[in-house]
């Protein structure tokens, strides 16, 4: 079986399984919770392409996800548009936003990308926070352009709710799992086929592969379209899911989750994001009590994880594999 | 005029509290190649030691300083140990340890909040009174600061162009495997860096938060000011930082007056991106050649 058949049935039997969970429990706090699973899941695999896969370290992803929350929170606001479609014109304004971005890094090197990335996050955060001139005038009083430190509200939903009365989490549930299901099937499709390939080539050796007509320049935009366009997408889930989208999307503990997850995982590798995001929920739910100590913790882990463990729990976990089966089978070199 | 002069004073006293922050990022940067994402926290901790050992312990300002800097530099210290020195040598050290030094920030910044708890504390190192040049009063606080500022500069200065140890700095920033030929302990140095970075991290956290307030998350926006002046200048150019770091205290200045304290820092932001898409290395640095 090729590696690309099996991801793909591996993808099918974890999709199933993650399928009956609802019929399994009523608890409706586990159904939501693992909603929230599938949206960070769809956003560290996505940004698992840019940083893992093509190497770029751009830190834009959680402000690409807070651009797709936006657009559909204020499509929906404004102009009253159906939140289904307002998400798809979200994913799509993401997505150029993201090429944008992709341009103006294109020329810088490692850590510079990281700084512009950041750059451009912390000065949306502040422009959201900072306008206090009101908008609109709603009767709940003033509105400015972007809800300021409140957050923009009242948009208009998905229709579930309407649909199926007290059931209608059960149904984003689903449309979670699809998405998710729809990101990684994307996510393996670019390791394992060309695109993969070229950005392999160009990390173990650059002067070759460009010389074989590999351009950094082609490669490095689509990945930056590609994996905006998912992440946009579980942006405006997560507006359509919460019924709020505030600028604490911004904030920095969410970049430190988030990071965690794929340092934890794996970077640059299928199923270390997903297997990540799984951890560090359930971790966190462990530690909901605790209060400080959950920064603390995720801080640890991140080190422990980068200096000790570099290759992240799914490289450990191929690397012991390989030890394995070592006797049998000739060892294949890659991901 | 008194304008102009209240804009010039204010100006100074930022580009000075910048300078001495930045200072320490482009040194580490320079000789490590490390972006040292716990600086913000460390600012946080020498503002916090300072206020501490001035409040509880109850002793004079130039202890509390100096415990502030001790205390820092051994934290510097530590980042070394833990984050940077067992990277060394790998392929992907840059984005390791940015991403280690970002956890290594996450777990001093929340000791802090546990210690000292979430609401703003009023700095305990204040300089009363103020001299009055035409219409304008300048607090002596801010005075301070730039004496302070200027002597740590010509203090870095001298260290890094005259000493044995600042040669040995600017070897290792130059070609690392050439520095060790000649006998340079690298190691050493780079905890030296990182010591004396943390160290001068201390004295910007007390700056910071004698003109604010001490929160255990006031280090961020001073931290990515000096990225934004490291970025500017060239990443690792210590003379250019200084130049730029003044400049952009100035430029924030007048921003402020004229377009509200809101927008200044997004202004800053977008600057640095626009100078980063222009000219990649920085305005002080020189291009780099890569060689496959």
């Amino acid at each position: 079986m090729t590696p690309l058949r099996r991801d793909v049935l591996v993808t099918v039997l974890l999709v199933a399984l993650a399928a009956t969970v609802p019929f399994l429990t009523s608890t409706r706090y586990i159904v939501t919770q693992t909603t929230l699973f599938f949206i960070w899941a769809i956003v560290v695999t996505q940004w698992n392409l840019v940083l893992g896969v093509a190497g770029i370290f751009s830190l834009a992803q959680m402000a690409l996800f807070a651009a797709g929350a936006y657009t559909t929170a204020m499509l929906g606001y404004y102009w009253g548009v159906p939140i289904a479609l307002a998400m798809l014109a979200a994913a799509i304004v993401v997505v150029i936003v993201s090429v944008i971005i992709g341009l103006a890094c294109l020329r810088l090197r490692g850590p510079y990308v990281a700084l512009l990335t950041l750059a451009i996050a912390q000065m949306l955060y502040l422009l959201i926070v900072n306008d206090t001139d009101c908008f609109t005038t709603p009767p709940s009083g003033c509105m400015p352009l972007f809800g300021g430190v409140r957050g923009i509200s009242r948009f208009g939903d998905l229709g579930f709710r309407a649909l199926l009365g007290a059931k209608w989490y059960v149904a984003h549930y689903y449309l979670g799992l699809a998405l998710l299901a729809l990101a990684i099937l994307v996510s393996i499709v670019i390791i394992r086929g060309p695109l993969g390939l070229a950005f392999q080539a160009l990390r173990d050796n650059p002067g070759y592969a460009m010389s074989r007509g590999i351009s950094r320049f082609k490669y490095q935009l689509w990945v930056f379209a590609v994996s905006a366009f998912f992440t946009g997408l579980a942006g405006g889930f997560y507006a359509a899911q919460f019924a709020v989208v505030g600028p604490t999307v911004f904030s920095l503990s969410q970049l430190l989750l988030l990071l965690s997850m794929m340092v934890v995982g794996g970077l640059g590798r299928i199923w270390g994001p997903v297997l990540g995001a799984l951890l560090l929920m359930l971790a966190d739910e462990g530690v909901r009590e605790l209060g400080d100590w959950r920064d603390i913790g995720l801080g640890l882990t991140l080190m422990f994880f980068v200096v000790l463990l570099r290759r992240g729990l799914a490289g450990a976990a191929e690397d012991l594999w390989r030890r394995l089966r070592r006797g049998r089978a000739l060892v294949v070199p890659g991901r | 005029m008194d304008v102009v002069i209240q804009i010039i004073a204010s100006g100074l006293t930022l580009g000075a509290m910048y300078a001495v922050s930045t200072v320490g990022l482009s040194l580490v940067y320079g000789s490590l190649n490390m972006l040292n994402m716990a600086h913000g926290a460390l600012l946080a901790l020498g503002g916090y030691i300072c206020f501490y050992t001035m409040t509880a312990l109850g002793l004079p300002a130039v202890v509390g300083v100096l415990a502030a800097v001790v205390v820092c530099g051994l934290v510097g210290l530590l980042i070394y140990v833990c984050t940077a020195a067992p990277l060394l040598g790998s392929p992907q050290f840059e984005t390791g340890v940015f991403i280690a030094t970002i956890g290594f920030g996450a777990v001093v910044e929340n000791v802090i909040l546990r210690m000292f708890g979430p609401q703003p504390q009023p700095q305990s190192l204040q300089v009363p009174g103020d001299i009055v040049i035409g219409n304008v009063h300048i607090p002596n606080q801010n005075l301070l600061i730039l004496a302070v500022a200027l002597g740590l500069m010509v203090a870095m200065a001298l260290l890094l162009k005259r000493s044995r140890l600042g040669r040995a700095i600017r070897a290792t920033a130059q070609n690392r495997e050439a520095a060790q030929l000649m006998g340079v302990r690298v190691g050493q140095i780079y905890a030296i860096v990182l010591a004396l970075s943390g160290g001068l991290a201390a004295i910007s956290g007390i700056m910071v938060s004698s003109l604010y307030s001490l929160l255990p998350n006031m280090g961020g926006d001073p931290m990515l000011k000096a990225f934004i002046i490291c970025i500017v200048a060239g990443l690792g150019n210590v003379t250019g930082a200084v130049i730029s770091a003044i400049a952009l205290g100035l430029l924030e200045a007048t921003a402020q007056y004229n377009l509200g304290v809101q927008y200044s820092f997004a202004l800053l932001l977008f600057l640095v991106i626009v100078v980063l898409i222009w000219r990649p290395y920085g305005l002080f640095g020189r291009k780099q050649v890569v060689r496959l």
